[in-house]
């Protein structure tokens, strides 16, 4: 019989150091016929709850504990291991304790730490502690010393390993000698990394990532793939190894300790929910606050008011909740007391608790929302309420909750973020010793996929077959990324989720401090819900502070005193701007697929937006439920209800299923279940194996109460088709009102609007877009100043009383720090560039760029002086402020203040003024975008040669008419679509509005390359007309425009034409199809980020400028 | 002294280690393992065309071909599955 516990293993969550998952090592154990398992990831208890949970599914018995560096330098290490619940806390507190003593990603314990903790703990000292290293530098002396100093400290047992490397079978007979001596136990361990032998690559490469070094024999902590998870013989086998006729006594010692420390879940405190602690009878309170809230809302006298809180306090009561919507409405008050605006988002809208708490604004009676969705006994767990916050002011909110319920109470949820195809690549090729610039190529070639997915993609997308990527001479990269797939990497703060506990929070979870100095616990979303912890997700919308901004612009611009929760609803020309399809820069709406959308749909109403936005998910697009509906509503078509009892439930989607709440409806309608029920068979609807279950229940059930057969077969495919996706319609009612909010600040505060949305940037487009936009809503664009420009986006009357034009922000500029914005700001007005230097103080290369992007040219114009000037007299006054800063100390320098333009003489107007064209790239480069003339009017001649149509043109020419385009390439998405292919869209922006390209897989052979690879495009297409302004173009073919420009100068027009003419490579399809449950096929590249280099700014110029003075 | 060979021996194996090998026609009974100890290859390094450089492992042990004990190195090499002396003190 051989060893049947691991006690020291690392899984992935040991950061660049271990190679499985806890679910593997688990199954793995159990495979191999272990009763134990411990988990003791090094520097923290990141996988801890997943490894409970592992091994409770494997009928393992769970251990727990960690492996801490020893002393803030060196590489010593002791694994700690904890007993019973006492353990835990201890675990959990000296966790925490050792990254408060170490800088952020270096924590570390001491003997003395491990000691004040002791309570519950056993530490294991391996080869790695110092009595391993003392034992390996053969100095007994000192070993038996330290040995002595941690019996003092804690319970210690010496750990034996022997990897086989040359030494370690005579080192760890040492050990045990020494254990011997000494009267302490000895257990055996393996120092486990990763599951089996042939995964030592793996760690290799993790061990040369960690280190930021080439894979060497010498950076190797692994030299002998001996670190996986042995089986019970061979474990034997290593203790005879060591201990020879003494390997009975190891292998008991050891299932001693392991049956120890064996940990029940409820140790850890998973057995319940833990929730701040209330003054008083929750209930009796929340009672109380509820019936304020019925008489805040004039919702006295209402009958329904009343029934449904009688219902919904029932579910509370029932489930032990009240305490939760305290806290919950406690918070939500904290920050809006702040002056932040605030907003409940999704499925919690639909509680009118919640809305008489003042959680949330929105009337769930009014609005015909169901709590159901959100709050019912068929739901397990705490129900999740969202808040969402100004993004800007994220943080601000934050210290409001820590401040309230203590820092021992709250604490930030964590989040790891794990290898994929690009992270893999990157560290797999640096440890390979690839040039970094080789590294990099390689890495953006890629779409944003799975690190397993690498070796298809590269048989399957057309883009990487064409890239050459595919050699022998990268074949071990590629492998090897592959094989580090999902391994957690990096540690972050969960862009929303607080916990709100108790002081206890601290026994139940190790805190770190997050990189922007929060407290945040180890654990992640899924861990602190299994671990009974409230979670509130405070979420930082960033169109909420570009509405903020806008509001507070259009105040100080034009004296405009907005309340945006007071506008009204309805307003017609706000929904005129919405049904013309130009709603670039709105919340939602703003996307090519959205756009096309709301141009079919022409909404005219906040209803209609509900819709829209329910209509515009992957859901209703595979199941197409859009275009009966865009039928029915446009009249061509008669609504169609599956059976006449539904017409009530889907009257206003006109036979479609949209929500969620009508999924339920429906249910409830044909089978009376109820809708705590339903809604226990809506969440079932997610996977096969529920749907049968449910759908064998809903026919029997309909059945019965006698419905016939065909029309129950009707709405079950209804259901199905419709599946689990769809949408909450509490969410989208929720994400309606800031879309309508957003719709009517660009038709009435058109400027304050885009000083909003460039501030903030909520969008999916580059912002030069968006000013680019704003051109085309006549909004000036006055461009950057150091005496006038702002650190944000301002509206600034253009003349006294006038309209407002929008001013460039300082903050655009290049590397410019905050602190040197605010000293710009803080010295205004400035006399000269002289002046500005000495007051602002900013670095050189900031001065050269606020220079290059006409930061002077307003102090500057009389007589003008040529921006290269002006660049040569910052050199000069840099030169002249380093020699006086060698004048020694209490020396004044010689000259006066301004006399330091004289320091080096510069004559004036002997450079040439920039070229228009140089000035936008200067423009793209410095700001990245172009604020003087859109960058396209340099191509002017070429395009007029080929007869390129603008996209303002486009809506004059026929249907199915051949065009040629060309633009900015500012978006590209490969959304899942119906059919199941890799549709790629591409939107370009030609100084005429923008044109929306869609690419089927037909083409992708010879166009993927070039769309994901180039940012300047002309396409070849189709035009396609889907309503009454939209239209988008199926692109036939594409070409690199700064190329063909080259061509064209070089070899004129006809060579130009002759490339353009050239055949395409034979198409073939892209990649395997993922068959939905619900029987609709998805691609596997849909919804990831393309290849190539991202879009929001401008690639260095080499990369797209044709050549210089070639302008236009 | 040591001498170093790199002969090619053939190695009986029972439950993970060697127990006998014939060296030079004579068969040696190992008493005594005295170190094991393995090295992974440098699969970095390998060409793709190239020839792998196989995981190692190397048995340091106490036998005898009759009674006089010597010390052995034998080393087995993965990716041929060969086994060699490499190594004799006597």
């Amino acid at each position: 019989m051989g060893l049947i516990v691991h006690l020291h293993v690392a899984s992935g969550y040991s950061l660049r150091y271990g190679a499985a998952s806890p679910a593997a090592l688990a199954g793995r154990a159990a495979a191999l016929g272990m009763e134990t398992l411990a988990l003791t990831d090094r520097d923290g208890l990141y996988g801890a709850v997943r490894h409970v949970r592992a091994c409770r599914d494997a009928g393992l018995g769970a251990a727990l504990g960690a492996d801490l560096r020893l002393g803030p330098e060196g590489g010593d290490r002791v694994v700690v291991l904890a007993e019973g619940r006492a353990g835990w806390r201890s675990l959990c507190r000296l966790v925490t304790a050792a990254h408060a003593a170490g800088e952020r990603g270096h924590p570390f314990v001491t003997r003395e730490v491990i000691a004040d903790h002791a309570e519950g703990l056993v530490v294991l000292l391996g080869p790695a502690s110092d009595v391993g290293r003392a034992v390996a530098a053969r100095r007994p002396d000192l070993a038996a010393r330290r040995l002595a100093a941690w019996r003092a400290a804690a319970e210690t047992v010496i750990e034996i390993v022997d990897h086989h490397d040359r030494g370690d079978g005579h080192r760890a007979a040492r050990m045990l000698a020494l254990a011997r001596e000494a009267g302490v136990a000895a257990v055996l361990g393996n120092a486990v990394r990763y599951l089996e032998a042939a995964d030592h690559p793996v760690a290799q490469v993790l061990d040369a990532a960690r280190r930021l070094a080439p894979l060497d024999r010498r950076h190797l902590d692994d030299r002998t793939g001996q670190s996986y998870l042995k089986s019970p013989p061979e474990m034997r086998r290593v203790a005879e190894g060591v201990a020879g006729p003494g390997a009975g006594g190891l292998l008991d010692a050891t299932r001693r300790l392991s049956e120890r420390c064996v940990l029940d879940p409820a140790d850890l405190g998973m057995d319940g929910v833990h929730l701040p602690a209330v003054e008083g009878d929750p209930h009796a309170g929340l009672v109380a606050r509820c019936a304020d809230g019925l008489a805040r809302r004039g919702l006295e006298g209402s009958r329904a008011a009343a029934d449904r809180l009688a219902t919904e306090l029932g579910v509370i009561a029932r489930k032990g909740l009240a305490a939760y919507f305290l806290t919950v409405a406690d918070a939500a008050a904290l920050i809006r007391e702040r002056g932040i605006r605030c907003a409940i988002r999704g499925s919690g809208a639909g509680s009118l608790v919640n809305h008489l708490l003042g959680i949330g604004d929105l009337d769930p009676l009014r609005h015909d929302l169901l709590m159901e969705r959100f709050l019912a006994d068929s739901r397990e767990g705490l129900p999740d309420i969202d808040l969402d916050v100004e993004s800007a002011r994220r943080l601000e909110a934050y210290e409001a909750l820590f401040a309230r319920f203590g820092a021992d109470g709250t604490a930030c949820v964590s989040m790891m973020e794990t290898y994929r195809a690009r992270s893999a690549l990157r560290d797999v090729g640096a440890a390979l010793g690839l040039p970094p610039h080789e590294i990099d190529v390689v890495a953006k070639a890629f779409p944003q996929i799975r690190a397993s997915q690498i070796g298809a993609a590269l048989e399957e997308l057309p883009e990487l077959r064409q890239s050459g990527l595919a050699t022998a001479r990268l074949e071990v990269l590629f492998r090897i990324a592959e094989r580090l797939d999902g391994l957690p990497r990096h540690i972050a703060m969960h862009p929303c989720g607080v916990l709100l506990s108790d002081a206890t929070l601290r026994d139940r979870t190790p805190v770190e401090t997050s990189a922007v100095g929060f407290p945040m616990s180890q654990f992640d979303k899924d861990d602190v819900e299994a671990m009974g912890l409230l979670k509130l997700d405070v979420i930082g919308v960033r169109m909420q502070s570009a509405m903020a901004h806008a509001v507070a612009e259009a105040a100080r611009a034009s004296g405009a005193e907005i309340d945006l929760e007071a506008v009204p609803r309805d307003d017609p020309a706000t929904f005129e701007l919405i049904r013309t399809s130009r709603t670039l820069g709105c919340f939602q709406i703003e996307s090519p697929g959205q756009r096309e959308l709301i141009g079919r749909l022409q909404p005219r109403d906040l209803g209609d937006l509900v819709i829209d936005i329910s209509l515009f998910r992957p859901g209703p697009v595979n199941s197409d439920m859009v275009s009966p509906f865009l039928a029915a509503r446009a009249g061509t078509r008669e609504p169609e209800y599956p059976h006449p009892d539904l017409e009530p439930v889907l009257r206003e989607s006109l036979g479609v299923v949209v929500f969620h709440e009508q999924v339920l409806r429906i249910f409830d309608v044909m089978t009376g279940c109820g809708l705590s029920k339903a809604e226990a068979a809506r969440r079932n609807l997610n996977h096969e194996q529920g749907q049968a279950v449910v759908g064998a229940w809903f026919r029997e059930r309909a059945l019965a109460r006698g419905y016939d057969g065909p029309s129950v077969e009707r709405v079950w495919r209804t259901l199905t088709a419709f599946g689990a996706f769809g949408f909450c319609k509490a969410h989208a009612a929720s994400f309606a009102l800031p879309t309508y909010q957003s719709a009517w600040l660009k038709r009435h505060h058109t400027a304050a609007f885009y000083a909003g949305v460039l501030t903030h940037d909520p969008g999916m487009y580059p912002k030069r877009v968006i000013l680019d936009d704003a051109r085309h809503f006549g909004v000036p664009i006055l461009p950057l100043d150091v005496n006038r420009s702002a650190a944000a986006w301002h509206a600034e009357p253009v003349s006294r009383g006038g309209p407002s034009g929008i001013r460039v922000a300082l903050s655009e500029v290049r590397g410019i720090s905050d602190a040197e914005v605010g000293r710009i700001v803080e010295g205004r007005p400035y006399a000269s560039l002289t002046d500005f230097w000495r007051r602002a103080r900013v670095s050189r290369p900031v001065a050269e760029r606020l220079v290059l992007a006409g930061g002077f040219d307003a102090l500057y114009r009389d007589p003008p002086v040529p921006r290269r000037d002006l660049l040569c007299r910052v050199g000069a006054l840099h030169r002249t402020g380093r020699a006086d800063r060698a004048v020694p100390e209490g020396q004044l320098p010689l000259g006066s203040p301004e006399g330091l333009d004289l320091a080096e003489d510069v004559p004036l107007g002997e450079l040439p003024p920039m070229t228009a064209a140089e000035i936008v790239e200067a423009e793209l480069d410095v700001l990245g975008m172009d604020v003087s003339r859109h960058v396209l009017t340099f191509y002017d001649g070429l395009l007029g040669d080929l007869g390129v149509v603008r996209a303002g043109a486009l809506p004059g020419r026929p249907d199915r008419s051949e065009v040629l385009v060309a633009g900015v390439k500012v978006a590209t998405q490969t959304p899942a679509v119906r059919s199941g292919q890799r549709v790629i869209f591409a939107t370009l922006d030609d100084g005429s509005g923008p044109v929306d390209l869609t690419f089927f897989e037909s083409v992708q052979e010879r166009c993927a390359a070039t769309v994901f690879g180039s940012w300047l495009l002309v396409a070849r297409g189709r035009l396609r007309r889907a309503g009454e302004r939209a239209f988008s173009i199926t692109a036939t073919a594409c070409w690199d425009l700064a190329a063909l420009h080259e061509v064209w100068r070089r070899d004129g027009l006809d060579e130009v034409r002759a490339v353009m003419a050239r055949p395409g490579p034979v198409a073939r399809p892209v990649g395997r199809r993922i068959v939905q449950p619900t029987g609709f096929a998805m691609s596997r590249y849909s919804d990831i980020g393309p290849a190539g280099p991202a879009v929001r700014r401008p690639p260095p110029a080499r990369l797209w400028h044709a050549s210089r003075g070639s302008s236009g | 002294m040591t001498r170093v060979f790199g002969d090619p021996v053939d190695v009986w194996v029972s439950d993970g280690r060697p127990v006998r090998f014939v060296w030079r026609g004579r068969l040696h009974t190992v008493r005594r393992v005295l170190e094991h100890w393995v090295t992974t290859r440098d699969w970095w390094q390998e060409r793709p065309d190239g020839e792998a450089t196989g995981e190692r492992e190397f048995w340091r042990v106490e036998a005898t071909p009759d009674r006089e004990v010597g010390v052995y190195e034998l080393r087995y090499d993965g990716a041929s599955e060969t086994w060699l002396l490499s190594r004799v003190w006597d």
